[in-house]
């Protein structure tokens, strides 16, 4: 894609937004990015990694202190580093890479992005069948490959749907998506909280807990114990603080969510990912590895191997099958849809129907094997890895070269077609980073760090070389001219665009909005509170936990359909005073 | 010369005796902590000395933490353990996984055919045996013989429940301390749900149909714990909801109760002198039965089996064929004397005349072993095994959740018919769940 700055003739408006920074009425306070991070980080995937870290034998002590450690630094680093050159230039990774890193870049990190995104698709659509091969009576998949066609015949065909709803309704799931995460936190929390006196009286004799410390003692008896799946002493804190450190690297170090970020009014709020840090990457870990620990018990299953299907009916009963068809496709989703991009921007000859067939083919094939959804942590982090030079390279030109009098942007002053030196720290970075790994002289959950070092340091050295530090004054006249019209016309579309958010105060919305809490997560709140701390002995535990599915189930339908109703309104009260606001403008 | 070859072979010493233990292959055996178990650990150098290859090491835990570590191990394909300490409810479910090392060629000194049929069964799936028995137990009627002849009652060697509802009645003397029959009533799959699940057998009641449609609702359930309410709220100890296997033999043994029908383990600690104040006041029959040509005696044995994901499974084959043979069996009476010996597990044991003096219950024990059957448990056919329990995952928490009910039921909390119902709908309800998801 052409740089827009080169064609000064070209009137702003006729640029996507994409590829313009993001114009300051259109900022977000720090009450945005708390609720968007909340929802980002509880998915599908939480049920999986939280069952990884019981199969990868980490101590009750290591994931208590090691998660709160590892999750502080991941908010830390989206705070420190994303959000300060998010906001610095308000521009998406992608934009950012086209703009500066030149085309070539683009395309292998687009290429690169192809993969990622299609092994979590994948992974959600494996996870979303897990679900439903109990009602068509599959057996549990336990190999990493398939060993009934039936399942594949399930995840297939789940694929196909989820690949046609990205392609035709992406916008629908999108929406859809955004009023599940209330629901989501509070079953993943319940859930956890319904089997935990049924592990607990496997072990004690008794359904009750009487203390943290009992909880402690029997988290790290039955689910942290320490030992690891293959019977050997399993990962220690600097393990577990670098698997929730390193979850999110391609995000927080590789920078991906620069797309987020740069509508934060101020770099600060990259702490508001805290919120899904500390409830996504921590309770529900927790919480998810309990239920994986019960479940495995109770079906006689190794916890590696136990599917997220089963956990989450064990645990929450016909609940369970939606939350788990729920949080796979809601992140299966946006992923499809981000592979989907990527590979248009890799091969933009080819016809868009054509890509995503592929795409969508990979991801068919990927979903009906569950290794791949049980290697999602390794993969994750070996993404970020992949990704966290290009993060390095931007950290370097957005913080380095400015305190070393380089041009930031010394490329597209320059005006060559590829930044050389950007796409060899890349490759040199690809080979120190996987060498480490594969000499094994560290865990490889801390590769990302040195890897970042050496790209940082490697693409200052070639930058300078190529001309960073020197000066175009042509070019960055243009550029200066580019940014003073930019500005001008946001301004003006402010002035269009700026008007006091519409609030809907009627009787029925507050009707409609009480329904959903009260009725859609408080109600099964309760009944998980009640389940325990409210059954003295086992019979007790089965009465309450009855209760608690027979009625989530009703919570649950009543919830999507209020929410949903929420939303509609919301949305069609936002409409109509846009078109007041635009009828009163033409007025005038 | 003598010196030189002297002076190399203390030289060498070290490194032999290095590359002895660098072949020696270490063995993990995770065992309960009870006294038998405590014995093997303490007798454990004669194997080692016989078998220089293999070392020993014991991990001894309590009962429930040894299931759920073990469970958890070899669910996770772990492999911390090399030997395990199971019991006859665990056998046939992890055989049935694929979970244990089958023990179909043991050597031909083992003698398997000399292992008491009902034993083995409990220890087998589809025929094969995948726990080698350490130690064997069934249930059966203990009676005070001094009480009875002053009542002018005689104990019937094959005793029914209507027998024993009269028995009790005619006992019970509540004024001196002593209850006319005493019964587990404290809440467990293994306290009053064992000795219930054995009782109700006898009346032609069971847990499942073949569909697994539970059956708690039926009549026979109903006269079954009709019946032992009747006992023990007319005729049982006080708060008998909270008396389990160890109150019940302490009372027994403090003379506190007439009759007790429980575990046939208790028999040497009640006819012990030193600890029981009715020693050979005691008299033993078979557990009673409600004429319907099935006895309530139920079986159990502890057994030693080998997880398939060992390393070591020759050498734990090797010691697991030790501990559960006729020669160790010889060197527990010689260390400990015959009152010691592992019981419950081999024919031989009762056709051995030093044992059978020192034990005289020994013959009692062996006639209810021998009757009691964990394959045909029951008057209906049923899709189980297993006498005193149901051999499948899920009953361990549907048994306690069981009991509570029928527990509730013997304080006057709830009634009968409302136990009954509540044991219908809890077990039709977990099955239910559990059975919907493990279809496979």
């Amino acid at each position: 894609m052409a740089d827009p700055t080169t064609d000064p003739q070209r009137p702003i408006a006729e640029i996507d937004d994409e590829q313009l920074p993001v114009a300051k009425h259109r900022l977000h306070g720090a009450k945005h990015f708390l609720g968007l991070y909340g929802a980002e980080h509880v998915a599908a995937t939480e049920f999986v990694i939280g069952a990884a870290f019981v199969a990868m034998g980490a101590t009750i002590q290591d994931i208590l202190i090691g998660l709160l450690i590892g999750n502080t630094l991941a908010a830390l680093s989206f705070w420190l580093i994303t959000a300060q050159i998010a906001v610095k230039t308000r521009l998406s990774l992608y934009t950012y890479i086209e703009h500066n890193l030149g085309e070539l870049a683009s395309r292998l990190y687009n290429g690169a992005n192809v993969l990622i995104f299609v092994a979590i698709s994948a992974a959600m659509i494996t996870v979303s069948a897990t679900a439903v091969r109990v009602l068509f009576d599959i057996p549990p998949q336990v190999h990493g490959y398939p060993t009934s066609f039936a399942f594949i015949l399930i995840a297939a065909s789940a694929s196909v749907i989820a690949v046609l709803v990205a392609y035709y309704g992406f916008n629908v799931v999108a929406e859809f998506a955004t009023i599940c995460t209330p629901w989501l936190m509070v079953m993943f929390t319940a859930g956890g909280m319904v089997l935990i006196p049924s592990l607990n009286e496997t072990l004690t004799g008794y359904t009750t807990l009487s203390s943290f410390s009992d909880f402690v003692s029997l988290a790290g008896t039955t689910v942290f114990t320490g030992i690891n799946a293959q019977g050997e002493p399993g990962i220690g804190l600097w393990e577990v603080i670098g698997f929730a450190w390193a979850a999110n690297t391609f995000a927080h170090f590789g920078l991906i969510d620069m797309a987020l970020l740069r509508y934060a009014k101020k770099s600060i709020y990259g702490l508001c990912t805290a919120t899904g840090m500390m409830f996504g990457h921590y309770v529900a870990w927790i919480s998810a590895a309990l239920m994986g620990a019960a479940t495995a018990s109770i079906m006689k299953l190794s916890i590696a191997v136990v599917s997220p299907g089963d956990v989450a009916y064990y645990a929450l009963g016909a609940t369970g099958f939606v939350i788990v068809i729920i949080a796979g496709w809601t992140t299966a989703n946006p992923n499809l849809y981000r592979a989907g991009l990527a590979a248009q921007a890799v091969f933009p000859s080819i016809a868009r129907q054509k890509v995503t067939l592929v795409v969508g083919a990979a991801v068919v094939i990927g979903s009906c094997f569950p290794f791949i959804y049980r290697s999602i942590l390794p993969i994750l982090a070996y993404a970020g890895l992949v990704l966290v030079p290009i993060g390095g390279v931007v950290f370097a030109e957005q913080q380095v070269f400015p305190r070393l009098g380089y041009k930031s942007n010394w490329h597209r002053l320059k005006g060559v077609k590829d930044n050389v030196p950007a796409l060899i720290t890349w490759a040199v970075c690809l080979v120190f980073g996987f060498g480490l790994n594969f000499i094994n002289i560290m865990p490889f959950v801390y590769l990302f760090l040195p890897t970042w070092l050496v790209s940082i340091i490697c693409y200052t050295i070639l930058a300078k070389n190529a001309g960073a530090d020197k000066s175009y004054p042509e070019a960055e006249q243009r550029e200066q001219k580019f940014k003073q019209k930019v500005e001008a016309y946001q301004a003006e579309l402010a002035l269009k665009e700026n008007k006091v958010p519409a609030k809907d105060t009627s009787i029925l919305t507050k009707v409609i909005r009480a329904v959903w809490i009260v009725i859609g997560l408080i109600v099964p709140a309760v009944l998980a509170w009640r389940v325990l701390f409210n059954s003295p002995n086992l019979y007790d535990y089965y009465v309450n936990r009855e209760l608690f599915y027979v009625l989530t189930i009703w919570c649950t339908v009543i919830y999507f359909v209020f929410a949903w109703w929420d939303l509609q309104r919301s949305k069609k009260t936002v409409q109509e005073t846009d078109a007041s606001l635009n009828k009163a403008v033409s007025n005038a | 010369m003598k010196l030189v070859r002297n002076t190399v072979l203390t030289a060498l010493m070290p490194f032999l005796c290095i590359s002895t233990s660098a072949i020696a292959e270490k063995i993990t055996v995770a065992t309960v902590n009870n006294d038998d178990m405590v014995r093997i650990q303490e007798l454990t150098e004669y194997f080692t000395k016989d078998n220089s290859d293999i070392e020993i090491d014991w991990v001894t835990l309590d009962e429930n933490t040894l299931r759920q570590r073990v469970i958890t191990d070899i669910a996770t394909q772990g492999g911390q353990y090399d030997v395990v300490t199971i019991g006859t409810y665990e056998a046939p479910i992890w055989a049935q996984r694929g979970w244990l090392v089958p023990l179909d060629d043991l050597p031909v000194d083992y003698d398997i055919g000399d292992l008491l049929p009902a034993i083995r069964a409990g220890l087998s799936y589809d025929g094969v045996l995948y726990g080698a028995p350490f130690y064997g137990e069934s249930s059966f009627t203990m009676y005070r013989t001094d009480l009875f002849d002053k009542a002018g009652l005689e104990m019937p060697e094959e005793p029914t429940w209507n027998f024993i509802k009269e028995a009790a009645d005619k006992l019970n003397d509540r004024q001196n301390g002593i209850s006319g029959i005493c019964l587990r009533g404290k809440p467990g799959w293994g306290e009053n749900m064992a000795l219930l699940t054995a009782m109700a057998n006898t009346y032609g009641a069971r847990w499942f149909d073949m569909e697994w449609k539970p059956r708690l609702d039926s009549e026979a359930w109903n006269s079954a714990i009709q019946d032992y309410m009747y006992l023990l709220k007319n005729y049982g100890p006080p708060d008998p909801w909270e008396k389990g296997y160890s109150e019940n033999l302490e009372l027994f043994k403090n003379g506190n109760c007439a009759i007790w029908i429980d575990a046939t383990v208790a028999a040497s600690s009640i006819n012990n002198p030193n600890e029981s104040q009715v020693a050979g006041k005691v008299g033993f029959a078979l557990a009673p039965d409600a004429g319907l040509g099935k006895r309530s005696n139920w079986i159990w044995a502890w057994s030693l089996a080998i997880p398939v994901v060992t390393q070591n499974k020759n050498a734990a084959k090797r010691f697991v064929a030790w501990a559960t043979s006729k020669e160790y069996t010889q060197l527990v009476a010689r260390e400990d004397g015959w009152s010691n010996v592992p019981p419950g597990t081999r024919q031989s044991l009762y056709q051995t005349p030093m044992y059978l003096q020192a034990a005289p219950f020994a013959e009692m024990t062996l006639a209810s072993i021998k009757s009691a059957d964990p394959n045909q448990p029951t008057i209906e056919e049923v899709p189980y095994t297993g006498v005193q329990y149901v051999a499948t995952a899920e009953f361990q928490g549907i048994g306690t959740a069981v009991g509570q009910q029928f527990a509730d039921a013997l304080s006057g909390d709830i009634s009968t018919e409302e136990a009954l119902e509540n044991a219908q709908w809890v077990t039709e309800k977990v099955v239910q769940r559990t059975r919907f998801i493990e279809q496979d």
